[in-house]
């Protein structure tokens, strides 16, 4: 197996090389991939988009593939799939079984697709028709490979795929439309379809990247299930390091379309021997531990596969390259004599036990000057009372009338201190953009009072008190391509808001540059457009944008979930700086609870409208009082194998509820595991009485007439041993 | 589903009267039939024409608001629409020209459509190959080519054939021989002979834009995850386009082609003036042209109805195709 990656071997033709790799590869692998190179031919040339991918996979096993956008993850899938357009160019052999599946015709290979080799899709929302039943859907997976099979027996085993997905009534769903379903429920019909004919292999793209955290648990739950009915080998393809921490068995790194590190699960995530890997793992933020130490940012961008590297295709972005690092690119080798663990580098042997910030340079921990004033000290910045936004559900075309309320914001209270970073965080359709747009707002008419830098908006809601109040305050956008006017240059991005305020000329230009190199950009890219920049650059212009008018309180939506991890840390490291060196204050916005731990101080968890837990981030993320804060944190899962596979995990039945359905008392009892243990007397005071923030500790409040309940045991699942 | 027509048909009756009346009033108020009285041989005097006008009850000496009060109760009462300046009764008139309209559209609606769905369909499937590229570029061509000029087109080469046989096979204008004696035989060839021409150049001029819209519709759908999701089931890429892309991709089609069906009744100028079969299209025009104020409006009511009739007919087909789409 490893014979084929040696430099001695590059001098063989590819076939010899195939015929070695097939005699070393495992015998009771159910997919071996060997040397698999996809090319694209586009305008701008012809893109290497896979080079060179040799992996195995056991029955019941995981691999998980894990890579960055642009790495050849997908497209690995893809070619192994044969879903890849005809214009694309694949070599290599891929063998099921022992059979060759390169090569063969869309016909020959459908023999093989969704029944021993089906494939789960990132999307849920879009990957089923429709305009047919999850039924038809479902049956239709069923019918291509067992033609002779009866309605009757088709329609049972739809039945119970679904239930073994977890929906429930089965039976009556199946004549549901896709469009009835939530994205999770159609993520696991997505499984139901893919396990229908007992799939010796499941290949899983990113099958919950779009799901929200707790939906996210279920999916993954179901899958794990899945595997052990089917006992399918399963290709996990994430760029989420603890999505697969969990559920690998073995990791394979991606990095420019090569595997650049490769080894069991616990090898990668406990003693990386490739800078890359290193660096990614020292980008991700942990959920589970505070944190005292920045994240490791990864400098630059990924190549363009268009010129194939010469040298090591990480080079450009290593802080360890040297010379030898750019003559020629290094294959996988053993970095451990006796063990699958291998890793492209040709320093690895030296990498055994350094620290990845050391490596990375990850820059020391701000410190601001606000942090050792106590926070009763120091002056608000934002204060909420009591918020409302109440949409009226319509019915009728003409003579519209009332029929509900959806309460996307329920009366929330809470307040930002000079210095501080708030996070509210909770599942989509929580409230926590309405929340935001309610602060933007500003307008006197509003149900609730915002207070913002001193200035309220029941007392001063025109013009010119909303100007100041928006010098006080200024947003980032979640997608910084969206947010970027594509027609303006840099400098015309920056000088719109210092214009608006009537600043002269040269000030604009002076603080420009300043701007510039505050947020780590080249000064003299000003005069570039935003496409010329990439996701994570922009992301930092809007920033720039949002501080160029001096405010004391940023608004981050969603600042950093559009980019890719290593990206990601270094947005996050910038956003830490700024707030120490410009005593700046953050609301933010996010879905991602590993970046709120790590950039918060004080944190509220919404769920349907209101806040059900908060207080200081550490005190609420290390001993969460509230069910679903507690069953939120446990859904998380973080890039430590060991931690993964032993951890308590609390799965949340069903999805958020609909706004509209809010019930009198508890709006959680629907979902929460421990109203689900709770006997019936106990029971009947969630569901009539409406719980109150009460303080726990000095800077902690949550909203539970049971917080120290026990909780449902089948919503509690434990994987030992896994 | 019938509350649901009942409110839409309130509606658009509403609308309908609202267009209706609005015609009325500015075509009274602008045609005027009795200068064209004046061109007669010989000329009647001023005081004759007016009578004969208010005998058809077309009085030139009421006021608008008057004759339109007169007009509308006579809709009401008795469902008269009134009569033209030459005395014809725009009722009876009406029937013949709907059914002429008719006879020439119906075929070349249904050929118009099928073909055009079906050569869309397998344009997409064959997107940039060369039978694709001929296709979908003699749709562009039959975009800008006008609707007249390739009548015309068609009217001469049927005529060349005429020639070239040195017998009349074709007839170019027409809807039958007047007189023609003979067996059910004969009649059929002669209603062959003349439908074949009208039939031929509506055809192939409509079904460019069915074919250029099914076939982008197709195409935004051939690459869909959905259809990535067939495939990855077992099903060839073929048997995924056909069996998944095809419906989504029929939605919008589907809308368009209800909205058609109807003005298969409502006829067309350029086609009926051409061919020379009057109906309602050319009704409509001439109506203007010899300033009758009822025929102009009556035309004018219809084409509302039809209108109406299309929208409803439409939403039916989205909710028949598309089952997130419900009726409320």
């Amino acid at each position: 197996m490893t014979s084929n990656t040696t430099a001695r071997d590059t001098a063989q033709s590819t076939a010899e090389r195939l015929r070695v790799a097939g005699l070393h590869a495992p015998t009771d692998a159910v997919l071996s991939v060997r040397d698999l190179n996809v090319r694209f031919n586009t305008e701008n040339g012809v893109v290497h988009a896979v080079r060179g991918i040799d992996f195995d996979v056991l029955p019941g096993k995981t691999l998980g593939i894990v890579g960055e956008s642009g790495s050849g993850k997908s497209v690995t899938s893809m070619a192994i799939m044969g879903l890849l357009p005809p214009t694309a160019e694949i070599s290599g052999s891929v063998r099921l079984k022992g059979k060759e599946l390169l090569g063969l015709s869309d016909k020959a290979m459908c023999n093989y697709r969704g029944n021993d080799l089906a494939m789960v899709f990132q999307d849920p929302l879009s990957s089923l028709t429709p305009v047919y039943t999850v039924g038809t859907q479902i049956v239709e997976a069923l019918t291509v490979h067992n033609p002779t099979m009866s309605k009757q027996a088709k329609e049972a085993r739809a039945v119970e795929l679904l239930g073994l997905v977890g929906i429930p009534s089965p039976k009556d769903r199946l004549k549901a439309f896709p469009h009835e379903f939530s994205g999770g429920m159609r993520q696991r019909v997505m499984i139901a379809i893919a396990i229908a004919n007992d799939p010796r292999v499941l290949i899983a793209d990113e099958p919950t990247t779009a799901l929200d955290v707790t939906i996210q648990a279920q999916v993954l739950e179901v899958l794990h299930a899945a595997q052990e009915e089917t006992g399918a080998a399963v290709v996990m393809i994430t760029h989420d390091l603890g999505v697969v921490a969990g559920m690998a068995d073995d990791i394979m790194v991606m990095y420019a379309g090569r595997p650049v590190e490769t080894g069991s699960v616990d090898d990668i995530y406990y003693s990386p021997r490739m800078p890359y890997t290193m660096g990614l793992l020292g980008a991700v933020p942990r959920v589970d531990v505070a944190e005292k130490t920045s994240l490791v940012p990864i400098e630059g961008i990924p190549p363009n596969l268009t010129n194939p590297p010469t040298g090591c295709s990480f080079a450009p972005r290593c802080p360890l390259a040297s010379e030898a690092c750019l003559d020629g690119e290094p294959d996988l080798r053993t970095v451990v004599p006796g063990t699958e663990h291998r890793a492209a580098c040709i320093k690895s042997e030296a990498l055994a036990d350094v620290d990845a910030h050391a490596v990375f340079a990850a820059p020391a921990v701000p410190v601001s000057r606000f942090d050792r004033l106590p926070r009763h000290e120091r002056k608000t910045v934002l204060e909420l009372r009591d918020v409302k936004k109440h949409f009226p559900l319509m019915k009728g075309a003409l003579l519209k009338r009332r029929i509900g309320t959806v309460k996307a914001v329920d009366g929330l209270s809470f307040d930002i201190r000079e210095g501080e970073c708030f996070s509210i965080v909770g599942e989509s359709g929580c409230g926590k953009t309405t929340t935001l747009l309610e602060i933007m707002e500003f307008h006197k008419d509003q149900d609730g009072e915002v207070v913002i830098g001193g200035l309220s908006n029941k007392h001063a809601a025109d013009a010119k008190a909303k100007g100041a109040m928006r010098r006080e305050l200024q947003m980032v956008f979640q997608d910084p391509t969206g947010a970027l006017d594509p027609r303006f240059t840099v400098y015309e991005v920056l000088a719109e808001p210092m214009e608006n305020l009537g600043m002269s000329r040269p000030a604009i230009r002076k603080r420009i540059m300043e701007l510039m190199e505050l947020v780590g950009l080249q000064a003299d890219h000003v005069n570039r457009f935003p496409n010329q920049f990439s996701g994570g650059q922009r992301q930092r212009i809007g920033i720039a944008r949002a501080l160029a008018v001096n405010p004391r309180l940023v608004v981050l939506d969603e600042p950093v979930s559009a980019l890719d991890v290593s990206v990601q840390a270094g947005v996050i490291n910038l956003l830490d700086k700024l707030r120490a060196e410009l005593g700046l204050s953050y609301l933010m916005v996010a879905h991602d609870l590993s970046v709120v731990r790590h950039i918060s101080n004080r944190v509220a968890v919404m769920y349907l409208g209101k806040i059900v837990e908060i207080g200081d981030v550490d005190a609420v993320f290390d001993n969460p009082r509230h069910p679903y804060t507690r069953a939120l944190l446990s859904a998380i899962p973080v890039p430590d194998p060991e931690l993964e596979r032993t951890r308590e995990r609390i799965i949340l039945q069903g999805d958020l509820p609909s706004p509209l359905e809010a019930p009198a008392g508890c709006n959680f009892a629907t979902r929460c595991p421990v109203f689900a243990a709770l006997p019936p007397a106990k029971q009947e005071k969630c569901l009539t009485l409406e719980p109150v923030l009460e303080p726990a500790a000095t800077d902690q409040q949550f909203a539970c007439f049971y917080p120290d309940g026990e909780l449902d045991a089948d919503m509690v699942v434990v994987h030992e041993n896994h | 589903m019938l509350r649901y027509l009942a409110k839409r048909a309130i509606t658009y009756v509403f609308m309908i009267f609202l267009t209706t009346s609005a015609g009325y009033l500015l075509a009274v108020s602008t045609l005027q039939p009795a200068l064209l009285e004046q061109e007669r041989i010989p000329r009647p005097t001023p005081e004759q024409v007016v009578n004969s006008f208010r005998l058809k009850g077309l009085d030139p000496t009421l006021n608008p608001w008057e004759r339109y009060v007169d007009w509308l109760t006579a809709i009401l009462t008795r469902w008269d629409w009134g009569r033209s300046p030459n005395g014809a009764f725009i009722n009876a008139e009406f029937g013949d020209r709907v059914w002429i309209s008719t006879r020439l559209f119906l075929a070349s609606i249904i050929l118009t459509l099928v073909i055009g769905v079906a050569l869309g369909v397998y344009t997409a499937a064959r997107q940039y190959k060369a039978s694709d590229r001929v296709i979908t570029s003699y749709s562009y061509l039959m975009y800008i080519v006008p609707a007249p000029i390739a009548y015309f087109l068609v009217q001469l080469g049927a005529i060349n054939i005429n020639e070239s046989v040195g017998e009349r096979v074709f007839f170019v204008t027409g809807i039958s021989t007047p007189g023609l004696d003979g067996d059910g035989w004969a009649q059929v060839v002669d209603m062959l002979a003349h439908y074949a021409v009208p039939t031929f150049a509506i055809t192939i001029v409509g079904w460019g834009a069915y074919q250029i819209a099914q076939r982008q519709y197709l195409l935004d759908n051939v690459n869909a995850d959905f259809v990535r999701t067939a495939r990855a089931k077992g099903l060839t890429r073929n048997q995924a386009i056909s069996r998944h892309a095809l419906r989504v991709s029929f939605i919008p089609v589907a809308q368009s082609i209800a909205f058609t069906i109807p003005a298969i009744f409502a006829g067309g100028f350029f086609a009926e003036k051409i061919f020379a079969w009057h109906g309602v299209g050319s009704w409509s025009i001439d109506s203007i042209a010899l300033q009758d104020v009822n025929a102009a409006t009556a035309t004018l009511a219809y084409g509302s109805v039809i209108f109406a009739v299309g929208a409803i007919l439409a939403d039916f087909a989205t909710t028949l195709v598309d089952p997130r789409v419900r009726v409320q």
